[in-house]
């Protein structure tokens, strides 16, 4: 029934969480060697030991330019993968995503308002990451009771809410802010700066990392509420806490990137198939194949056209799109 | 542990009513009742998860609303109902979620130790070649000794069961049965068939309408009387040729018998 045993499919996503973003800062316009990429990291490390050194301008491409896109591509296909599968496991949903709770519509209402009137004062990531926190913030008072179907409804109804006054303020807005928000919301990681990065990254990692302890009693509550409530699980604070986590992660994420759709949704799925979810390494196979992806996700549309780049969030929905079409056919197959 | 006039309800019904009982330690205790009695809503109550209108339950004479979700998991086990089982996990994986109530949120117990104890368990269970299948594969006795493993590596000081032979065959029922009554520790199971309860249990509790009617020995409980008062069935109660527990026939139209 599985393909791979965990320990090997670490083995082989750890090289490779390495090298693609190597080959993604390699890639591009004016190609790169390896080499070089490797030696401006080493010279660039040299100079910030030594500060009378200096770096050329060859170097100053690859780590200010290459290498924060490179980076936030990783954090933010780590970071939306992990989010999928906690969602996941908490609400027992395997086609539960990211953007399940409003995080999604709260930070495109966030960024119009940014473009079109109401909050022109304050940058368009902060209108989104206060947009999809007060998107989720409703969410969970409205579903405190910590029941799954509640969680779910509330997530539903909030997020057709805000897209509905979304919709309404570009309506009545100016129509070149409709464009502006329309490439925002198609995901990209071409305003990847170290500046950017810092907060969504600091968020993934310390978030991952409070997850990983939780392991064990978020894969108790794959088996319902009432079973891990049996194992000592305190049900209503884990959801909650979990759910607080994933959105403080994926605002953060929309915030810097715009929405990108489906890793959250197709990466738990892969990683469920090749080794199961109650696996102790599946939470960072999870998120090593998710910024995996997203760096080759990110080259794909980089490159595939000549002198013009994809949206990035167009190219996860195409593949995810493609990969549950996929297996649908396979499991009809199977069926017969 | 200690029940402590429970009473319980719906927005439309009264399903406990005044329940007041104690089990002593090392007893092996059936819970009896038709459908929709208030046996399963009892015991979601003496295992925390359900909060009761007024009364309460004492463990140890600590009344069970105090004590902490880890604590009380280590204390008492339960095996439901059923229990929803999916993302493909592994009966060991599966195994694992008991020990969570051994270890605090920041610590990680050691690989060894979670291999030792899992081992036992399915050991004792009979498992040990079915520790890397998927759950759902297990046929449903197999599913059932695996989550009583899962309830046994608690370590607990009683077991709660909700209708722990259900949809098995009789081959399983008398299986699980066994299994639970080599345990050495303090049972409480709801379970349907009265001749099963009076083969198995020390002490049976006879419900109807969320009130205790009768409780003690087998013997004490399964008289015709009681049984047609609660079931509507006539029966014949005699001891059993292999032992000294009560078997209960029951009566059909025009007189026929049927021992069940």
């Amino acid at each position: 029934m599985r393909l791979f045993n965990p320990n090997l499919l670490l083995a082989i996503l750890l090289p490779l969480a390495v090298i693609s973003p190597l080959i993604g800062i390699a890639l591009g316009t004016a190609d790169i060697s390896l080499t070089e990429v490797v030696g401006a990291i080493g010279r660039t490390i040299i100079a910030l030991l030594e500060p009378e050194s200096k770096m050329i301008l060859a170097d100053r491409i690859i780590i200010e330019l290459r290498m924060p896109r490179a980076l936030m591509a990783m954090v933010c296909g780590a970071g939306l993968a992990v989010s999928g599968s906690v969602l996941q496991s908490v609400t027992r949903n395997p086609l539960a995503d990211p953007y399940l709770f409003g995080i999604s519509a709260g930070a495109s209402l966030g960024a119009i308002l940014a473009l079109t009137g109401g909050l022109t004062f304050l940058p368009l990531p902060i209108c989104a990451f206060l947009g999809s926190l007060i998107a989720v913030a409703v969410v969970v008072v409205m579903a405190r009771d910590g029941q799954v179907e509640t969680l779910v409804l509330s997530g539903v109804a909030i997020s057709f809410l805000l897209s509905s006054i979304a919709n309404l303020v570009l309506y009545f807005g100016d129509p070149q802010a409709m464009q502006a928000v329309l490439f925002w919301s198609l995901g990209s990681f071409s305003r990847a700066t170290w500046g950017t990065l810092m907060v969504p990254g600091i968020i993934v990692i310390i978030a991952t990392a409070i997850i990983y302890q939780f392991q064990r009693p978020l894969q108790a509550l794959m088996a319902g509420d009432e079973s891990a409530h049996t194992q000592g699980v305190a049900v209503l604070p884990l959801r909650l806490g979990m759910l607080i986590l994933t959105a403080l992660m994926t605002s953060s994420l929309v915030a810097a990137c715009g929405g990108i759709g489906f890793v959250g949704l197709m990466v738990p799925h892969i990683v469920r198939m090749l080794i199961g979810s109650a696996s102790s390494s599946s939470l960072i196979a999870t998120a090593l194949l998710g910024g995996v992806l997203m760096v080759w996700v990110d080259l794909l549309a980089r490159l595939i056209l000549p002198s013009q780049e994809l949206p990035v969030g167009v190219m996860t929905a195409m593949l995810g799109s493609v990969f549950f079409i996929g297996l649908l056919v396979k499991r009809k197959q199977g069926h017969r | 542990m200690e029940v402590n006039h429970l009473n319980w309800a719906t927005s439309s019904k009264k399903v406990l009513d005044d329940l007041s009982f104690t089990i002593e330690r090392g007893d092996f205790v059936g819970i009896l009742g038709p459908n929709g009695v208030g046996k399963s809503s009892l015991l979601r109550c003496m295992y925390k998860y359900m909060s009761p209108d007024s009364g309460n339950v004492l463990l140890n004479n600590r009344n069970i609303s105090s004590i902490s979700h880890r604590e009380f998991a280590s204390k008492v086990a339960v095996v439901l109902q059923h229990t929803p089982v999916g993302f493909s996990m592994t009966a060991r994986q599966l195994l694992a979620t008991g020990l969570i109530n051994q270890q605090k949120w920041w610590q990680r117990i050691d690989h060894c130790v979670e291999k030792v104890e899992i081992d036992r368990v399915l050991s004792l269970v009979g498992l040990t070649d079915k520790a890397e299948r998927v759950f759902e594969s297990l046929s449903g006795g197999e599913q059932q000794r695996l989550l009583i493993a899962r309830a046994l590596l608690q370590k607990p000081e009683i077991l709660l069961l909700d209708e722990p032979t259900n949809h098995l065959d009789v081959g399983y029922q008398v299986e699980i049965l066994k299994l639970i009554k080599n345990l050495d520790i303090t049972v409480v199971a709801s379970i349907h068939d009265l001749n099963l309860a009076s083969a198995f249990c020390d002490k049976l509790l006879l419900l109807r309408e969320g009130k205790l009617i009768k409780s003690g020995t087998p013997a004490q409980v399964l008289t015709p009387a009681s049984i047609e008062n609660i079931y509507g069935v006539k029966t014949e109660v005699d001891r059993h040729p292999q032992g000294k527990h009560p078997r209960v026939t029951y009566h059909f139209d025009g007189g026929r018998h049927a021992a069940v």
